[in-house]
């Protein structure tokens, strides 16, 4: 399995995809600090009002969460393009006969690559998280979100959980079908998701029945945006607030997920990954 | 284990239309160059990819080395340079070869000797730390078989080992596979070269159209028919249709003043002494007898020819 890893690792290192993605983060998170650095201005003017307070903390919040939002989209988009092509591609290319004429098993293979491919993307998640959080820490001044280190952990695990699912599904779809089919199932299956969340958040501040349950169904279909608004709960302690969604936005989350919904997503993960492996031992290369 | 270390019986890998490797049963003896032989789309690389596990057979079974074919243990000693052979064009020579033994499980230690042994071997030491995006295809197939050996194994598959390179690496390469089986390795080399597999196998396996048509010693095999060149004078309207229990065919070469040369295919090597014995009873003088060997493309085109022969008549 080792060498696999290292091989993953290796090879969006040499092929020096990470030093750019890394480079066009960095520039992301100097955009976002300045922007930060502006908009708190503004806010500390705004601030002398009676509704000042409650607008304050709508502009932290949702410029904190609008950062990890988009950083999240980013960090998916980059686990979908790493990993749906990491065993199609090497299948379709025979890059893979060399390989797996070895004496390594297929289920070797297929961890591998997830550790591999994981190491990369919890790193780089880890990176765009505390990135972001630090540009709301340390400029935030009057946008700064008054965090706990222990909720930059919780949230920092749930964040970097979001890649590793993406990972797992992922290399499931790239051991059944083409780098293309998969990248797009894929994609749409995220923003499903996406879409499903903020559906379930209107439903949730509406009481609309209907939007809740939709939300449910594309939560357990591709549960990452659920994984996102855990992550805004623990950040923002804003579980079940009434008036969440005025302070968060739509970044944020009205309803918090339940415990049964946390197991759910745990165990979609390895099911994926059990898949994976399954469907990997069973076809012709 | 015994004698063979390759053993297959009636191993099968079908695809949709039938098409594939079908109730292929081979032997591959221990320490021999075994030339697997058939045209292009015969199933040759699917038979192999079946015996190393990487498509699943459809039916009948197969051991390497002892151990059934879908079992890890039979890829412990075995090497293998895919016909199509791609490896990551990132990775340098040195990088590939080092990937693959740590595959195989070498320490560092021993990496870094065989590695070198290895880049030596092929004629690649000063280029070993150059991108393989940058090799030749001749390079590239250099570093493939460079690979195949990494573990230093007993049963080395060759698809079709000499396909990218040029008369010299060809050479080589051949020179190489006898220096291989001079240290007792046992070679399986998938090929549709004739003149390859003439030259450096011991034993031959025929495929056509999935089927396995025929196998064994290439000498046994190059004796499928009794073939002499005689050249004789002193027979006037020489005819050898009176001859037909020994003689199946006859084709007269070329006639030199009162010289006739003929070739001449036999019913059985026994016929050899009763055609000389039957011309000099005619007065004739035979200058010479040479018996004829045939080569792998007469076996090759007798094996195939006759296949389709008894298609045709079990179709009608």
């Amino acid at each position: 399995m080792w060498p696999i890893a290292r091989l993953t690792i290796k090879e969006i290192i040499y092929k020096r995809v990470f030093l750019v993605i890394f480079l066009m983060s960095l520039a992301l998170l100097i955009f976002y600090g300045i922007g930060t650095y502006y908009a708190q201005g503004q806010v500390a003017n705004m601030n002398r009002g009676p509704m000042g307070a409650l607008a304050q903390g709508f502009m932290s919040t949702q410029f904190y969460g609008m950062g990890l939002y988009f950083a999240a989209f980013i960090t998916s988009l980059l686990a979908i393009f790493s990993s749906v092509g990491s065993i199609s591609k090497e299948i379709e290319s025979r890059q893979i006969d060399p390989m797996m004429a070895r004496p390594i098993s297929r289920a070797s293979f297929v961890m591998g690559r997830f550790v591999g491919l994981s190491i990369l993307m919890v790193s780089y998640s880890a990176f765009l998280f505390l990135g972001i959080t630090a540009v709301n820490q340390f400029l935030g001044n009057q946008l700064k979100v008054v965090v706990s280190m222990s909720q930059i952990l919780q949230a920092g695990s749930l964040f970097v959980l979001q890649s590793i699912i993406i990972v797992a599904v992922a290399l499931f779809f790239s051991t059944r079908w083409s780098t293309l089919n998969s990248g797009i199932v894929l994609i749409m299956l995220y923003v499903t998701s996406m879409l499903g969340g903020f559906i379930e958040q209107l439903g949730g501040i509406t009481e609309i029945k209907q939007m809740l349950n939709f939300g449910i169904v594309t939560s357990l279909l591709f549960p990452v945006d659920t994984i996102f608004r855990t992550m805004t709960i623990s950040l923002f302690e804003s579980a079940d607030d009434p008036i969440s969604m005025a302070t968060q936005g739509i970044f944020g989350s009205a309803s918090a997920p339940s415990t049964g919904m946390l197991i759910y997503i745990g165990l979609y993960g390895v099911v994926a990954l059990l898949f994976a492996i399954r469907s990997f031992q069973k076809r012709d290369l | 284990m015994g004698d063979y270390v390759i053993e297959t019986n009636q191993l099968t890998k079908l695809y949709v239309g039938n098409k594939g490797c079908q109730d292929i049963t081979i032997q591959v003896p221990k320490g021999n160059v075994y030339g697997f032989l058939g045209p292009n789309g015969a199933g040759k690389s699917t038979f192999v990819r079946t015996l190393l596990g990487l498509i699943k057979s459809t039916s009948g079974t197969g051991t390497i080395l002892g151990h059934p074919i879908s079992s890890l243990e039979s890829r412990k000693k075995v090497g293998y340079l895919p016909e199509l052979f791609r490896y990551p064009d990132w990775m340098t020579g040195r990088q590939l070869l080092q990937f693959h033994s740590e595959m195989c499980q070498l320490n560092s230690k021993q990496q870094k000797v065989r590695i070198e042994e290895l880049l030596d071997l092929v004629g690649l030491h000063n280029r070993g730390d150059e991108r393989i995006s940058g090799y030749s295809k001749g390079m590239q197939q250099r570093i493939g078989i460079a690979c195949a050996l990494v573990s230093d194994p007993e049963v080395i598959f060759l698809d079709e080992p000499t396909s990218a390179l040029d008369p010299i690496g060809r050479k080589e390469v051949r020179e190489l596979i006898r220096d291989l089986q001079m240290k007792g390795k046992t070679i399986f080399l998938n090929s549709h070269l004739l003149s390859e597999v003439e030259t450096i196998c011991n034993h031959v396996a025929i495929i056509n159209k999935g089927r396995l048509i025929v196998q064994g010693d290439w000498r046994e095999l190059s004796s499928i028919e009794t073939q002499v060149e005689i050249t004789l004078s002193g027979i006037e309207n020489l005819s050898f249709g009176s001859m037909s229990e020994m003689v199946l065919d006859s084709e007269k070469i070329r006639t030199e003043k009162s010289k006739e040369s003929w070739r001449l295919t036999l019913k059985e090597e026994e016929s050899i002494p009763e055609l000389i014995s039957a011309l000099t009873a005619q007065q004739g003088k035979l200058y010479q007898l040479v018996r004829q060997t045939q080569n792998l493309e007469d076996i090759f085109m007798y094996w195939i020819n006759r296949q389709e022969e008894a298609e045709h008549v079990a179709n009608r």
